[in-house]
């Protein structure tokens, strides 16, 4: 055949016809379906042997019992407890998500690095452990050489009470500084409370669960106050008995808690104290007060003598005069008989508590609201019963042993902290971070030379207007023991990173506001993924290279842990068996103490070390207090002994406005901002959200999909804002405006809503980060950067729930 | 025929508890933690985003400080009938493919990403925005390593295809091959329970087997307070929600003007 | 060498004019494919369709194109089956728009599909409960039939013709047209009901949802109906459209006429069965699933005017003036409702398609808007660049028109 055109064109449909009526094309098109069902870019998880592993969650105070489900030696799913006897079986979203922070490679520090490029870029190079440790230890030593060992500060966030956090202060004074400055949180506030009221800095212990009648200044109870897996379960047993439990929120906005709760009062934002004592007016006044306890136990209610003979105001004759409801519903902007109703409902509930703490109380409270909540406690007479609060109830752990310091040492910790903490202006306070950025920002020579971050995350999370970070670029050498490559390492020069949560065995020390005593081991889930090692270690070692070794007997942290754990044994009580038929708060309403389940040392620690916990019941019934009057103090013998002497001028540098007995007492501050509230005339809160992690640890990637696009929506952030206050700056759903306070400017976007009391500002803690991975950085803004914190009377702590701003549309 | 298999037959159904829900969102993370669900970066994309358990929030509509906000968590409603007799949920009957079928074992609507060939039509007849399509490939970048904590049970899906709340249902097969193994062939109640029910901190979601009656859903049901979302358009779900707020009640439904009951005094 | 392919030579324009003529829509083909190798590369998110917009902008192309192909099965129809013989004179441009229409809803929905690769499990995995699977089986099918109603006209080109073989093929085919017609038309019934029927069952959708007879829900038989008799509108526009451009008369009055009377009819027929329609939807459906008419069209730019214009603007009124023979006659009244009448069937899917979904069920879900992206616009367009420039290429080469020559004489 000749291969002319038409031929070709014929031989050419004929082939193609051809082809259809052969098998080719069917399996072609099969062959096709089969490759889009095995894409290789699509992840196929490799299967293997399944096993799950007990442990604690240490991701924040709350100290949940996880189960980690694992195929070989991967873990693919992090599931509640439910023989643990914090949080029956469910968890938070943090925690659930808590294996994308150990998974995600970029936002981790896969071993020590020292810093290359200018400070705060982030780029860093590998360095060895060895090189890392000598490059830290040699700076201390000549810290010490130099005789200035004050010169080393340290940041610590670890939990109160904790072994780590023990380590650490012992190893800044076995160098010799006395600056050990410790993150904020409303356990501080609670401590001081207690110590002035009560006389025992013990910790947070409140029976929720055995309460019928909750009344929270504040708390963020769903939004992650406490120990929130054991917080929420409380909730959903209230919510069990129905009518029989009676939940009010005091707060300014709507928040979840407030929106769920029984009765939501919305009070102007820094007069609780005012509405606490207000309440207590009327149950004074109408004589609904425990008059047993008021007699037996408290001291300073009625007008009182001292040894000197002097006459003194007490408490009932204060909040008598100055706190009727009429009084109170003028500071308060609440309507009189609103107060009268929630006094009575809870002075005459069976078992009524008070409790405090803004937020999930990650940030502290202001000390004489606490102190005003404290003595509704005290009122009703529920302290040391079931529903009720319970004082003196730490954790029988063996102290570290006495350390002889050398001459150095001595030296540098008799130089004054930076912080100024315990000092004239702030006698009962233990740290001010914010006094350390303020010396730092303001003084003409460096006092920190080095400065070490353990656990903690300021740049991010202090409210201070950046106050912190602009502290860091003026302080010579940072070393960041932080596993993510969160902002305040980006700062560092040295990274010395810890193993993540799951990598490492840590303990669990009463979880934030249990109401009993409770010690657990978290587990190594998997072994380290990286080049990391654990804080604890790491400072046994720093330690050995800075010739401090005789104060670190221990071979590593796990023997430290042993060590502290010998004092649970020798108190002679405690448990480490649970049964999720007996739940805790029951046996304390039942007042049943049942017999150790161990008999050595050995046997509880075993039990530990597999996961269980080791908790006892707390101290009810007899009611004895270490004040100096034995009582519980309406008006505290020790703030009088300190503060008696204090001029006028003195008492007004520490904020406090009030004369005479009152300085004693708790009772109301009003709130003084130094800003000029007409050019500023909006006040701006930041709000959390059990949904967002605002504290050292990141969000997990998972939580942005629980975000509404109204809160986030691609790189901006949303300001929650009343539709009556937006009028007035003719603001639409979505608008984009300039937040800006004394501290600084934030762009956002608006979010219109009845949630949000007019003239108020709310914006969530969480978003905003700078540092991480594409997950989280570049995403909204940190209201953090632009509160311009003012000082809590008395504490000096930060008042960050009141920032003066003003708004501008853009 | 079908009648005499009617005693293995199951019905399991949820009954979530609005007034002790409290938003916190850990069954929406729990659940795309079980089920290998992708994150990508930009996740506010709300209606591209991936969720199968999914909270909206409502509200009272009453001004400040009468405010009142409450959470509704929506997983698949596995639908059960349409309403005309016929024997699928909205989105069974419309699949093109056979990719998405009611299990008459357990009344689960499963949902095959192999077999799915990505026409949306199921979603478009969901009214409940439960199914949710892959628009981009699985988000498991090289080098991040997030990848490791992918469950085997559950395959990930490529992109194109849809995928919805499977009531866990690889849950199911693992607590019956445990029965199986151990010579049972019945599972007790709380065997088999969905990664967010297990998960919630607040106890409000509550599992179980709607066809059994000692299990607790069966009972929690009977509740004057209980309904379900758009129960008038006769999809009949089987996921259940109780709420004794009547301003909640009526959010889950369409109501004209005079229709909605509120339930008064209740004993007990 | 090209003018040897032309048929009627002296009455085409020339290869530079035909050329600059069809290069804009060759660009707007461009554009769309690329559009298209996005998508099919990179997946949907190329576009903006959502969880909320499943169906979207394509789907309505689709169905608009689709709705008013109708005029292809239906001219087959009356010319062979009813043997309406003036029709002959205008099938073969019926037959190429429908083809067009078709084969561009085919190629649209290959992209729209998340796993092009899979659409073969529609008939693998076939679930014959499923009104897309019906739609599925017809269209592919009547797709065919078309393409062997487009064959014979293919084959009556100049130079194809030539070659004995085929002309006799081409001839025998020509005979057994009035069996593909019938065929066709059987396929195009089932598909365009099934198409109203794909949202009639949306039984969740109250927007969409309709009651009906056996498995068919009644937009099942609006559907058809409004395709038929929005179709030889189409007919009528693409015609008379292709007389402007080519400055010719390609058809006669009667064939026009014919259609639009036809079309006259059978628009009203369908306007009172849609009102019945809407009447039961808004007393029926919508009451039992809690809702009134304004529930529906309280948000968004989807007012009540779309339903106005719907029924009144786009359908009683074009139905009259095609029902009143003086009015008709007139050209532009004839053009004007032929366009009208072609909005209406676009608004009626476009609703359909768009509202539905936009519309939220649970009373706390939230309107959400959608605005196509410039991929989906390509993509869409080039399906209408595509039909142009296949009507002006079979228009150039075939005889399309049979009495163009007779019309032309003088
Ligand atoms: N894409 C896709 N992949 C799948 C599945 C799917 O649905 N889709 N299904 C999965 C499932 S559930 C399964 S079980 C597997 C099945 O996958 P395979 O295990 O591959 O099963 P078959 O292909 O059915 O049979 C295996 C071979 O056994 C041979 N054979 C038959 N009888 C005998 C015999 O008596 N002796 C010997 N020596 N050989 C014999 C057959 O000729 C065939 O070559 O595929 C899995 N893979
Ligand atoms: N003709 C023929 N018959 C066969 C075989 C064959 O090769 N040919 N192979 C045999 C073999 S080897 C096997 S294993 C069996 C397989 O037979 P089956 O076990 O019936 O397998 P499938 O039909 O593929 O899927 C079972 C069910 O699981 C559902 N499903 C899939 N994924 C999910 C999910 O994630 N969640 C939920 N809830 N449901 C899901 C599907 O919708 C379906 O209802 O068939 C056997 N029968
Ligand atoms: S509440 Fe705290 S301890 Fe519990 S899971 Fe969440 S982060 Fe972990
Ligand atoms: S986990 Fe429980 S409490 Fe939290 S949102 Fe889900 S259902 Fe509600
Ligand atoms: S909720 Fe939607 S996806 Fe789930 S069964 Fe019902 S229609 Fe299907
Ligand atoms: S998208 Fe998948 S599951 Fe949904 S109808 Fe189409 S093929 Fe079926
Ligand atoms: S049942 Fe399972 S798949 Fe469904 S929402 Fe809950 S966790 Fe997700």
């Amino acid at each position: 055949m000749k291969l002319n055109r038409r031929n070709f064109i014929l031989s050419l449909v004929g082939g193609i016809a051809g082809i259809q009526v052969t098998p080719l094309p069917w399996k072609l098109m099969d062959d096709s379906a089969i490759w889009t069902q095995n894409w290789p870019w699509v992840p196929v998880p490799p299967t293997g042997e399944f096993t799950s592993v007990k442990s604690v969650c240490s991701l924040c105070p709350g100290g949940c019992g996880i189960k980690v489900r694992k195929v070989d030696n991967r873990a693919v799913k992090i599931e509640g407890r439910t023989d643990f006897p914090v949080n029956p079986g469910g968890i938070c979203p943090v925690g659930m998500g808590g294996l994308q922070l150990l998974y995600d490679e970029s936002i981790r520090y896969l071993g020590p690095m020292k810093r290359v490029g200018p400070r705060g870029a982030g780029v860093f190079e590998n360095i060895s452990w060895k090189e890392a440790l000598s490059i830290l230890s040699n700076r201390i030593s000549a810290l010490r050489k130099k005789g200035t060992p004050e010169a080393l500060a340290i940041v610590d966030g670890n939990k109160n009470d904790s072994t780590m956090s023990a380590l650490i202060k012992r190893f800044a004074t076995a160098a010799g500084t006395p600056n050990y400055i410790r993150m904020p949180s409303m356990e501080d506030t609670y401590k001081m409370t207690s110590y002035l009221m009560t006389g025992n800095s013990s910790p947070m212990s409140v029976d929720l669960e055995n309460a019928n009648y909750i009344l929270s200044f504040g708390c963020g109870l769903l939004e992650g106050w406490g120990a929130p897996g054991r917080v929420l379960n409380a909730w959903g047993l209230w919510k069990e008995r129905g009518n029989k439990v009676k939940i009010v929120q005091i707060e300014s906005r709507a928040s979840n808690t407030a929106s769920k709760a029984d009765k939501w009062l919305a009070p102007v934002p820094g007069t609780e104290a005012a509405l606490a004592l207000g309440i207590a007016n009327v149950i004074i006044n109408q004589g609904l007060f425990d008059t047993s306890f008021i007699d037996r136990h408290s001291y300073g209610f009625e007008d009182w003598t001292s040894e000197d003979g002097t006459r003194h105001m007490g408490f009932k004759r204060l909040v008598t005069d100055k706190y009727s409801p009429r009084q109170v519903s003028k500071i308060t902007g609440l309507k009189e008989g609103q107060i009268v109703a929630i006094a009575k409902e809870f002075a005459s509930a069976k078992a009524p508590v008070a409790i405090c703490g803004k937020g999930k109380g990650n940030n502290n409270g202001s000390l004489y609201e606490f102190m005003a909540v404290q003595a509704l406690n005290a009122l009703v007479g529920n302290i040391n019963k079931p529903g009720g609060i319970f004082v003196n109830n730490t954790l029988p752990l063996s102290n570290l042993p006495d350390m002889k310091l050398d001459a150095i040492a001595a030296r540098g910790l008799k130089t004054s902290r930076i912080d100024r903490a315990g000092s004239k202006l702030f006698p009962f306070t233990e740290s001010l971070i914010d006094n350390m950025s303020r010396a730092i920002n303001e003084g003409d020579k460096n006092t920190v030379d080095t400065l070490l971050v353990f656990a903690s995350n300021p740049v991010f999370t202090l409210p201070d207007g950046g106050a912190f970070k602009r502290a860091l670029n003026k302080i010579p050498f940072i070393v960041s023991f932080s596993p993510y490559r969160d902002e305040t390492s980006y700062m560092a020069d040295l990274i010395l990173p810890d193993h993540v949560y799951l990598e490492k065995r840590d303990e669990v020390v009463c979880p934030t506001g249990l109401q009993y005593p409770l010690y657990a081991l978290s587990q190594p889930v998997v072994d380290p993924l990286y080049n990391t090692r654990h804080t604890g270690d790491v400072i046994i070692q720093l330690a050995k290279r800075s010739g401090l070794q005789r104060y670190f007997p221990w071979s590593d942290y796990e023997d430290v842990l042993k060590f502290r754990a010998r004092g649970l044994f020798d108190s002679g009580r405690g448990l480490v068996t649970y049964k999720n038929n007996k739940p805790v708060w029951q046996q304390i309403k039942q007042n049943r103490l049942a017999a150790s389940d161990y008999s050595t040392f050995n046997q509880m620690w075993e039990g530990l070390l597999a996961g269980k916990a080791w908790y006892s019941l707390p101290h009810t019934g007899n009611v004895s207090f270490s004040t100096k009057s034995g009582k519980f103090e309406f008006a505290s013998f020790k703030m009088k002994s300190v503060l008696g002497t204090y001029s006028k001028g003195s008492l007004k540098a520490m904020g406090i406005g009030a004369e005479g007995d009152e300085i004693f007492m708790p009772h109301y501050e009003q709130l003084r901002s130094s800003a000029n509230r007409h050019d500023y005339p909006l006040r701006l809160i930041p709000y959390e959200i059990i949904n967002l992690a605002d504290n050292f640890v990141p969000s997990p990637p998972f939580l942005t999909k629980t975000l509404f696009d109204n809160q986030l929506r691609k790189k901006e952030s949303f300001i929650e804002i009343n539709p009556k206050t937006a009028s007035d700056y003719n603001l639409q759903e979505g608008d984009r405006i300039l937040v800006e306070s004394p501290a600084g400017k934030a762009m956002v976007r608006v979010c219109l809503t009845e949630e949000a009391m007019p003239g108020n500002l709310y914006m969530p803690l969480g978003l905003g980060h700078t540092a991480y991975d594409e997950f989280l950085r570049g995403k909204g803004a940190n209201p953090n950067q632009i509160i311009s914190a003012e000082k809590d009377p008395l504490s000096g702590q930060f008042v960050w729930w009141d920032t003066p701003v003003k708004i501008r549309k853009i | 025929m079908e009648k005499e298999h009617d005693h293995t037959r199951h019905r399991y159904g949820m009954v979530i508890d609005l007034d002790k829900c409290t938003g916190c969102g850990t069954c929406m993370v729990a659940c795309a933690a079980e089920n290998n669900v992708s994150v990508r970066p930009d996740e506010s994309d709300k209606e591209r985003s991936i969720t199968w358990m999914q909270l909206y929030k409502i509200t009272n509509g009453k001004e400040f400080p009468e405010s009142e906000v409450c959470y509704f968590p929506r997983p698949c409603m596995q639908c059960e009938e349409d309403g005309n007799g016929g024997k699928h949920s909205p989105c069974v009957s419309v699949c093109v493919a056979t990719a998405t079928e009611i299990d008459h074992e357990t009344g689960i609507v499963s949902q095959i990403y192999t077999r799915c060939i990505g026409c949306r039509y199921c979603q478009a007849a969901c009214p409940y925005h439960a199914r949710f399509f892959n628009w981009w490939d699985t988000y498991f970048p090289k080098g991040k390593g997030l990848e490791r904590y992918l469950s085997p049970e559950v395959s990930v899906r490529m992109r194109g295809v849809v995928e919805k709340c499977t009531f866990c249902h690889h849950r199911y097969m693992r607590a019956k091959t445990k029965a199986y193994a151990e010579g049972r062939k019945t599972l007790e109640e709380g065997e088999y329970i969905t990664a967010c029910a297990e998960a919630c901190p607040a106890q409000a979601i509550t599992f179980g087997d709607l066809n059994n009656p000692d299990h607790a859903v069966s009972k929690l049901i009977k509740s004057p307070y209980a309904f379900r979302l758009l129960e008038r358009l006769n999809t009949k779900p089987k996921v259940y929600y109780l709420s004794k707020r009547d301003w909640v009640r009526k959010k889950a439904d369409n109501f004209l003007p005079g229709e909605f009951k509120p339930v008064f005094k209740v004993k007990g | 060498m090209e003018s040897t392919l032309i048929h009627q030579e002296p009455k085409r324009c020339s290869t530079r004019t035909f050329f600059l003529w069809t290069l804009p829509w060759i660009l707007i083909l461009g554009w769309g494919g690329l559009s298209a190798f996005l998508c099919l590369w990179k997946g949907l998110n190329q576009t903006n369709m959502s969880n909320i917009f499943a169906f979207a902008l394509w789907i309505v192309f689709d169905l608009g194109v689709i709705a008013l192909g109708a005029g292809a099965f239906f001219t087959g129809f009356l010319t062979y089956i009813i043997g309406k013989k003036e029709l002959k004179s205008i099938i073969n441009a019926a037959v190429i728009i429908g083809f067009i229409c078709y084969s561009g809803a085919m190629a649209m929905l290959g992209i729209d599909i998340g796993q092009p690769l899979r659409g073969w499990f529609i008939f693998w995995h076939a679930n014959i409960h499923s009104m897309l699977v019906e739609v599925s089986f017809c269209i592919t099918c009547y797709l065919s039939v078309l393409t062997i109603e487009f064959l014979p006209i293919i084959l009556e080109n100049k130079k194809l013709e030539e070659i004995r073989g085929l002309r006799l093929f081409g001839h025998n085919l020509h005979e057994a047209m009035a069996i593909f017609a019938a065929t066709g038309t059987f396929l195009s019934f089932f598909h365009q009901g099934s198409l109203g029927g794909m949202f009639g069952v949306m039984h969740a959708r109250p927007f969409a949802a309709r009651g009906g007879f056996y498995i068919w829900p009644w937009t099942f038989f609006l559907f058809v109906l409004s395709a038929i008799a929005a179709g030889p509108c189409f007919t009528i526009l693409c015609t008379k459209l292709t007389e402007k451009l080519t400055r010719k008369k390609l058809v006669p009055d009667d064939a026009i006429q014919s259609l639009a009377k036809i079309s006259g009819w059978l628009l009203s027929i369908y306007m009172i069965l849609k009102i019945a329609d809407t009447l039961g939807w808004i007393y029926g459906i919508l009451p039992k699933a809690g809702l009134r008419l304004m529930d529906c069209y309280k948000e968004g730019p989807y007012g009540i005017w779309m339903l106005i214009t719907e029924i009144i603007i786009c359908g009683i009124i074009p139905a009259i003036i095609l029902m009143i023979p003086k009015a008709r006659k007139k050209m532009p009244w004839l053009i004007t409702a032929s366009i009208l009448n072609c909005i209406g069937i676009l608004i009626n899917r476009f609703v359909f398609i768009i509202v539905s979904l936009a519309i939220p069920v649970m009373p706390f879900d939230r309107f959400w808007s959608y605005v196509p992206t410039w991929q989906e616009w390509g993509v869409g367009l080039a399906i209408i660049a595509y039909g142009i420039i296949v009507f002006s290429v079979s228009y150039r080469y075939l005889p399309v028109f049979p009495k163009e020559r007779e019309l032309n004489m003088a």
